[in-house]
């Protein structure tokens, strides 16, 4: 049930997924290392939401397996995904905040249906994770209240609330001002190290990438797959692959336009 | 999973702490330390030493800190000691000043009764008057949608035929066509007492053309598609596609609301017609088989008993409902404002309104066609 000193946590194995004929990935397999965070790039379309998605259990893959501590989150029956799911923690898109409850509400929901906790705790329980996220105060705000990245944090404290061993973040920082975003980056910088929480995150935001991330897996659309593996400073200067250095170095694959040498 | 020991040495008192600490033992752990910080007694130190914890998550660091907390309040200075590197980083991000701060927002209190009921009459009147002004500007869209028809949505009316019309025809005509078979049964139970068999078929026919077929119709169609108007216009409210449209220059109401109202004037007479068809059939299966009434018997008796002005009425009857059920529908999908609820509370309340105008209208439908005739 707790840690383990185990260095891979999750395994990834030969996973494919396909929407009707139309393959997203196939083949991916990869490791996640306790403790560490761990990035999915990629462009737009190349399937690392998808990926999250079968990751945390939500959508099953047309063949492969994801294992949690050696067993398959999918084992024998509904209730081994739902062990699962009480050690992970997942913060989506657009937050899903629950419009209809208040903050504290939301991050209480977890604790009060999955802990005997009595009222008292369970509220110094929410107001510290609150605090932790900066959010202390808006206990009794509801959602629809709040800025995009007050929600994002909200949703993180939510994530958080059971003190998962594994959280995902799908899509971190879109949408969100530099500031905001750079807020969200040190809020998970300083998650990590204090609770040691594995993090795996979906994100094409560069900036972001090479400040939280500890090793980053690229996707691609043209391959259907991994095409780069690696810490954030090897992708930048030691990749060789076309893609992976478009990506990094911000570059398209066409030339771009010039005025001057139009139709020269 | 985990362990608790002490020593107790002159007041100071040592617990050593082994073992994993988190959510799931919270009450556990915590019970037995203050079940042993309330037995000895006469201790003006207390040390934790951490050294031998192997798992600690903030809820159970939370728990320490506020262990030292409540000690502290009644003069025991606590220590906490020998943390193994990655533990002793949790009590870092816990800040324990926020966890007695007050909300920056109170929570909405419950008002009086009183307040309550004039809250809520308050409410009422803007209801009407929000209602009245949303029909003001769904009569001038469809106006403008009379005199330039190229402007309606073709596609979008044809799609909400489809839905209303279409597809709502089996649940019509097997809801009239048993309404029918009971009100032959029962007026059958009551006419046989005076040898009066012969207008069971006036009976139904008149019933299924003049009330029953424009009023059933016209609560399934309120049902069925006045809540899906609701859901649908209440969810694009709070994703803002409705923002979107006003921003484009459209008119939401045209945009969104005249598709649906003409679609469904279009569908409902219609499936009224058939409504009243199937009542008429149902009565007919009964006075056949139960009443030994030949076929053409019933027919003639049924034809009798309503004139071309009873349907033509009824007809006019039922737009005048669809328009009704259409623009409630839109009404309370536009009303909605933020998540999921909302949309719940509009669709609710749009089948709950339509309903309620359609009875009304009913009624005055009656009365003057009454003095009409």
């Amino acid at each position: 049930m707790f840690a383990a000193e185990n260095s891979h946590i999750i395994t990834v194995e030969n996973l494919t997924a396909r929407f009707g004929d139309n393959v997203v990935f196939s083949d991916v397999s990869f490791q996640v290392r306790q403790g560490e965070v761990l990035v999915i790039a990629g462009e737009s379309g190349c399937g690392k939401s998808t990926l999250l998605k079968i990751m945390i259990g939500l959508h099953s893959p047309a063949s492969g397996r994801v294992l949690f501590r050696g067993s398959d989150i999918r084992g024998a029956d509904e209730k081994e995904l739902n062990r699962y799911r009480r050690n992970i923690g997942v913060l989506f898109q657009s937050s899903a905040l629950f419009s209809s409850m208040t903050i504290s509400e939301n991050v209480a929901l977890p604790l009060r249906e999955y802990t005997d906790l009595d009222a008292a705790t369970i509220d110094q329980l929410v107001r510290m994770k609150l605090a932790m996220v900066n959010l202390a105060g808006y206990e009794n705000h509801y959602p629809a209240e709040l800025s995009g990245g007050m929600k994002k944090r909200a949703g993180i404290a939510r994530a958080m609330a059971l003190d998962p061993t594994v959280l995902f973040f799908d899509e971190l920082s879109a949408g969100l001002d530099p500031v905001t975003a750079a807020e969200l980056d040190n809020l998970i910088i300083k998650t990590n190290e204090a609770l040691g929480t594995t993090m795996v995150i979906v994100t094409h935001e560069l900036e972001s990438i090479f400040k939280i991330s500890h090793r980053i897996i690229m996707l691609s659309k043209a391959t259907g797959g991994i095409i780069a593996e690696g810490s954030p400073a090897d992708m930048k200067e030691h990749a060789t692959d076309p893609l992976v250095r478009n990506f990094f170095l911000r570059r398209t694959s066409e030339p771009a336009l010039q005025g001057g040498s139009y139709g020269q | 999973m985990h362990h608790i020991s002490h020593l107790l040495a002159d007041s100071r008192l040592v617990i050593h702490l082994s073992g994993e600490f988190g959510l799931q033992n919270l009450p556990a752990f915590s019970g037995e330390i203050n079940n042993l910080l309330e037995d000895t007694e006469g201790i003006s130190e207390i040390e934790f030493d951490f050294s031998r914890v192997a798992y600690l998550d903030s809820a159970a660091a939370l728990a320490f800190l506020t262990i030292r907390q409540t000690s502290a309040a009644r003069g025991v200075a606590v220590k906490m000691s020998n943390f193994p590197e990655k533990i002793g980083r949790i009590f870092g991000v816990i800040d324990q000043n926020f966890l007695h701060h007050p909300p920056l927002k109170t929570r909405e209190k419950r008002e009086g009764t009183i307040i309550l009921l004039g809250g809520n009459f308050i409410e009422f009147l803007q209801d009407i008057q929000k209602f009245i002004t949303f029909f003001g500007a769904l009569l001038v869209a469809v106006t403008h949608a009379v005199l330039h028809p190229r402007s309606v949505r073709a596609k979008d009316v044809l799609f909400y035929m489809t839905q209303a019309g279409v597809n709502g025809l089996p649940i019509v005509g097997l809801i009239n066509l048993l309404i029918g078979l009971i009100i032959a049964f029962m007026s059958f139970l009551q006419l046989r007492l005076f040898g009066a068999n012969v207008y069971v078929p006036a009976l139904v026919s008149f019933a299924m053309v003049k009330e029953l077929g424009p009023i059933m119709t016209a609560i399934l169609v309120a049902g069925r598609s006045g809540s899906a108007f609701a859901a649908e216009i209440g969810t694009m409210v709070v994703n803002e596609e409705v923002d979107a449209l006003k921003t484009m220059g459209f008119d939401p109401v045209a945009f969104l609301a005249v598709p649906k109202v003409f679609a469904l004037m279009i569908v409902v007479p219609i499936l009224t017609l058939y409504a009243d068809l199937f009542g008429i059939i149902g009565g007919l299966t009964v006075a056949v088989i139960g009443l030994d009434m030949s076929f053409n018997t019933y027919i003639t008796q049924s034809l009798n008993a309503v004139s071309v002005f009873d349907v033509v009425t009824s007809l006019v009857k039922s737009a005048v409902f669809a328009s009704l059920i259409a623009g409630i529908g839109c009404q309370r999908g536009f009303l909605a404002r933020s998540g999921a609820q909302d949309v719940g509370k509009s669709t609710t309340s749009a089948v709950v309104a339509a309903i309620f105008m359609i009875v009304v209208t009913d009624s005055f439908f009656a009365v003057v066609l009454y003095y009409l005739r």
